[in-house]
């Protein structure tokens, strides 16, 4: 087994998880404030665990001697976004296309219905897709269930082939700790041999797709599928649906309810100067957070701290942007375009923790 | 953290009645919620009985509270809370000034002067840890020997070595982020290798611009001399946890009760609005201690007041309790029940518990049943910085100047701590509203030039909050008078308290320190204290304002005979063999240290002694051979 193409592969999946995150952050800030609540938190309980998987991939890729990479128009997902098995993920406000979107990401069996090319909602906002980095390395086309399964197969092997100690040789010091990271979303797993690593990836599939046949993982929690199902049919779940939909009380969705998002916007869209530099700001603030990840998973833990309150800046500034409606449209908002700023460069100051609590 | 869903509506006011427990807990704050979860993991059946409305402390009913404080006009510490007529509690602007001889009827505190105070405590589920700031500090040795050392109030019958190990525990429970070289001063010391369960919280950019004229001040106090440094506060906060911790094993910040693990909160994420309430629940509060109890099996019953203490006459014990359990806050309609158990353990706040034994009639054979009643008098000082230093970055307090919490000039004069406040002016003058207020209406400004005055005013905003110790004086107390109620027809509290002149001394030490603090860091001196605000106090020519500590305490004190306190150093009352008062009620004094963390130190204490007094109470009757 080639490490090169380990490292491939793992960098792969720090890129899926983090490729994950903006459509679910689109639909929870497209919530009118006062309305969805439920939906609000089953959506970010979601969107918690995905940066959990981000950091537990980063953690196998940093202990097997890898750098994981956040940054770089290499690295920055882009929308709207094609997984390995060809389900195309769109940035789009909250509704019920999303929601199937979301089912169809968290459970490849979902009975899914790709949207029609002239759905209003993404005619003429689809102009490229964007391949996921996995589709490149994986050795066929596959949901992502298989993608893991096939890390976790390379994983062994090369165990076997090197011995654990040779192929584990990272600096356990670069591992993200849950001294910087806790409770989001469970505790991220100091990975030093194969055990770990399999106990990491497992926790990723395990939390996401879950057992298809049974609605809760191993912590007790229901998986993200099932979450989504919540979402779908405007109820909560009762422990004895069993894996059906949802019998419990109505969970209060309201479609209705939420600024009404052009699909994959882009800065290009925003022709009024204002609205393209509310953009440009909220790229920017994106784009300082994946350098402060990056450098957090990189043996500069700390930088976890700073990027919580950049987290919070790219919250704020991405309703700004919500909240506007577009001049030229009239009916539909803008949104946050997660672009990368094209600056790549060194690692962030320290002297970004100035001043910071 | 899950706290069960309908927990606090799944016990039956019926059921109640029907079962003898082992212990009967009054009051859901800190002190009832470490007594259910330790006595309950000794295998004792417990319930508590909570006189705050049924609102369970799921994710739901703590972002209930929270958006009510958000959409509040005044966000006083209290403004969470609905006002609940059937168990009222006191709020900062009840206080007013009082004529000399009419007590103020005017809100749920009677006060009878001659100060007027503006303290509060919460009754709700989760207690005043509900509102409160969460800094744990330990008290300094010296401040168990009040008498003795300094000829001040009382002494306690046990000192700090055998607290230590309690307090270590309380530090646990609340998840307490400290860093031991900050802390060990004065006397306060740690076993050999202790670390905190997570590390302390970096000092604010504020704290670092006041430390700059602060640090190697030069203090001479009776012929004593200080040298003032800025410190950090240790804090029931999360931080980052010390990997170090109990021998290595580290320590699992709690997060948010929930009724789902994502939803847990994390650490402090600097919202600096800690009090009243944490948005991401990185505070403690007792909801967290509640939550493992109630999960493991404590039944809690809510809207149930207890209205008397009743007494065996022959045993002298505590036979069982009545309670009036209303249905609806608004409604003065109640059902009557009894509870009967075979310790009975009274964890209401110091003013609540003096005031239910009152009630009952039982005012101690000491008769010390509601005096004693301390608090911190708070002096605030405020000023306007030359420069722009961060002002309403929170936390709350991170930092703050602790080195004349003892010495001794205390023979003399209090004591005091003073606090470093992130968020400027609020507490004094009610920034920043009120700054944007006068922005708006008075300068008229808007736009960009009222952004520009806003940061430049409340970002150089230093509020000083000198918090002033107050020995134990058995004339200022609680009583009650059955001519003042409630709603549901329990008498009220009536206060009589005075700040005696050994603490005014303090306040005009402090005020003239506070001065000094100023002019070294360049800051404009902008406190003034208003004689018709309640609280004015004229002391030696001068005119100061003393606000309210919420740090209730010595209602119940304790001691080493049943002539000179209420209850023992277990907390048991002299009187009642199988009652407990437990609490801040207990301290004969505070120094300088908010009460919390000791008063949780001494429950888990007390939990040992209940346990075992519950064992040997049902083990049979043996014939010894000896």
């Amino acid at each position: 087994m080639n490490v090169t193409r380990l490292k491939d592969l793992l960098q792969a999946a720090v890129e899926l998880e983090l490729s994950t995150i903006p459509p679910y952050l689109c639909a929870l800030y497209s919530l009118r404030p006062g309305s969805n609540d439920e939906a609000a938190a089953i959506i970010r309980s979601v969107v918690v665990e995905e940066m959990l998987h981000m950091v537990l991939a980063a953690n196998v890729l940093t202990a097997i001697g890898g750098t994981p990479r956040l940054t770089g128009t290499d690295h920055v997902p882009r929308y709207p976004h094609e997984l390995p098995d060809g389900v195309v993920i769109d940035l789009l406000p909250f509704c019920p296309q999303a929601v199937e979107a979301f089912l169809k990401v968290e459970n490849p069996q979902h009975d899914h219905q790709a949207m029609d090319p002239e759905h209003p909602l993404i005619v003429g906002r689809r102009p490229e897709k964007h391949p996921a980095g996995a589709t490149a390395v994986m050795s066929r086309p596959a949901t992502i269930g298989a993608f893991y399964a096939e890390i976790s197969e390379a994983l062994e092997q090369a165990a076997k082939e090197l011995g654990e100690p040779a192929l584990f040789c990272g600096d356990p010091a670069r591992q993200v700790t849950r001294q910087y990271y806790y409770a989001s979303g469970g505790m991220p797993d100091v990975v030093t041999d194969l055990a770990s690593a399999q106990a990491a990836l497992d926790e990723i599939v395990d939390q996401g797709e879950g057992d298809p046949s049974s609605m809760f993982d191993a912590d007790g929690n229901l998986a993200h599928y099932f979450r989504f199902q919540q979402l779908k049919y405007n109820r909560s779940y009762r422990r004895s649906d069993n894996a059906g939909p949802p019998s419990g009380p109505p969970i209060g969705v309201d479609f209705d309810a939420v600024y009404p998002m052009i699909a994959n916007p882009r800065g290009a869209d925003y022709t009024d100067p204002e609205l393209r530099a509310a953009s440009d700001t909220a790229n920017r603030t994106w784009s300082d957070l994946l350098r402060q990840l990056e450098a957090g998973f990189n043996g500069r833990p700390e930088m976890l701290l700073t990027a919580v309150p950049t987290m919070f800046r790219l919250r704020d500034q991405s309703l700004v942007l919500l909240a506007n409606p577009l001049p030229s449209d009239g009916r539909r908002h803008a949104g946050p375009t997660f672009e990368w700023d094209g600056v790549d460069g060194p690692d962030p100051e320290p002297d970004q923790m100035k001043g910071l609590q | 953290m899950i706290f069960p869903q309908g927990a606090t509506t799944r016990t039956e006011p019926a059921t109640v009645t029907d079962v003898e427990y082992d212990v009967v807990i009054v009051g859901g704050g800190i002190a009832g919620a470490i007594m259910a979860d330790q006595l309950n993991r000794a295998g004792q059946r417990v319930l508590i009985l909570e006189a705050g409305s049924a609102e369970d402390l799921t994710l739901t009913g703590y972002e209930d509270y929270l958006t009510r404080f958000y959409s509040a006009v005044s966000k006083d510490n209290q403004s969470p809370y609905p006002v609940n007529p059937n168990a009222p509690m006191p709020r900062s602007g009840d206080a007013q000034p009082i004529t000399p001889g009419r007590p103020d009827t005017s809100s749920y505190l009677v006060q009878n002067g001659p100060f007027s105070t503006d303290t509060t405590y919460t009754r709700v589920l989760g207690g005043t840890t509900m509102h409160w700031e969460a800094k744990t500090l330990r008290m300094l040795p010296e401040d168990f020997d009040l008498a003795t050392r300094f000829g001040q109030g009382l002494d306690w019958p046990l000192g700090y070595d055998d607290l230590e190990p309690f307090y270590r525990q309380a530090e646990r429970e609340i998840g307490v982020s400290a860093d031991v070289e900050d802390q060990a001063y004065l006397g306060i010391s740690f076993p050999p290798d202790y670390v905190f369960p997570m590390k302390g919280l970096p000092l604010s950019y504020l704290d670092q611009m006041v430390a700059q004229g602060v640090d190697g001040t030069d203090v001479d106090l009776f012929g004593e001399h200080f040298t003032l440094k800025v410190r950090g506060f240790p804090q029931g906060r999360n931080g980052i946890p010390n990997p170090a911790y109990d021998g290595g094993k580290g320590f699992t910040p709690v997060g948010a009760v929930s009724t789902n693990q994502v939803e847990e909160g994390g650490r402090c994420q600097g919202n600096n609005n800690c009090v009243p309430l944490c948005p991401v629940q990185a505070k403690y509060h007792a909801g967290k201690t509640l939550a493992k109890a109630l999960e493991n099996g404590v039944e809690v019953l809510a809207q149930a007041v207890v209205t008397k203490v009743n007494i065996d006459p022959v045993s002298g014990r505590v036979s069982h309790l009545d309670f009036r359990r209303y249905q609806d806050p608004s409604s003065a309609e109640f059902v009557s029940g009894k509870v009967r158990g075979r310790v009975f353990v009274l964890a209401a706040g110091a003013i609540e518990n003096a005031r239910l034994m009152l009630a009952s009639s039982l005012q101690s054979s000491s008769g010390l049943m509601g005096r004693n009643l301390m608090d911190h008098a708070y002096l605030l000082s405020w000023a306007l910085l030359p420069e722009i230093a961060g002002t309403m970055r929170g936390t709350n307090c991170t930092g703050g100047i602790v080195d004349l919490r003892g010495g001794g000039f205390r023979g003399r004069q209090a004591a005091f701590g003073i606090d470093i406040h992130n968020d400027g002016w609020g507490w004094a003058t009610g920034a920043p509203v009120t700054d944007l207020h006068n922005i708006v209406d008075s300068q008229h400004k808007f736009g960009p030039a009222l952004r520009n005055a806003l940061v430049s005013q409340v970002s150089r905003q230093l509020q000083l909050a000198f918090m002033i110790e107050m020995p134990a004086n058995p004339s200022n107390r609680v009583t009650v008078d059955p001519a003042y109620r409630d709603q549901l027809g329990n008498m009220r509290p009536v206060i009589s308290f005075n700040i005696p002149d050994y603490t005014m001394r303090g306040a005009a030490f402090s005020r003239r320190l506070a001065s000094r603090i100023f002019e070294r860091l360049g800051a404009e001196d902008y406190t003034t204290y208003d004689p018709a605000d309640p609280g004015y106090i004229s002391y030696e020519g001068h005119g100061y304002r003393i606000r309210g500590g919420n740090h209730l305490a010595g209602t119940h004190v304790m001691g080493t005979s049943a002539t000179n306190s209420v209850v023992d150093v277990t907390q048991r009352s002299w009187d009642h063999q199988n009652l407990y008062l437990v609490g801040a009620g207990s301290m004969p004094s505070i120094g300088s240290a908010n009460t919390t963390l000791t008063l949780a130190a001494l429950c888990f204490k007390s939990a040992t002694h209940i346990v075992q007094q519950l064992r040997e109470e049902r083990a049979p009757l043996t014939l010894s051979a000896r």
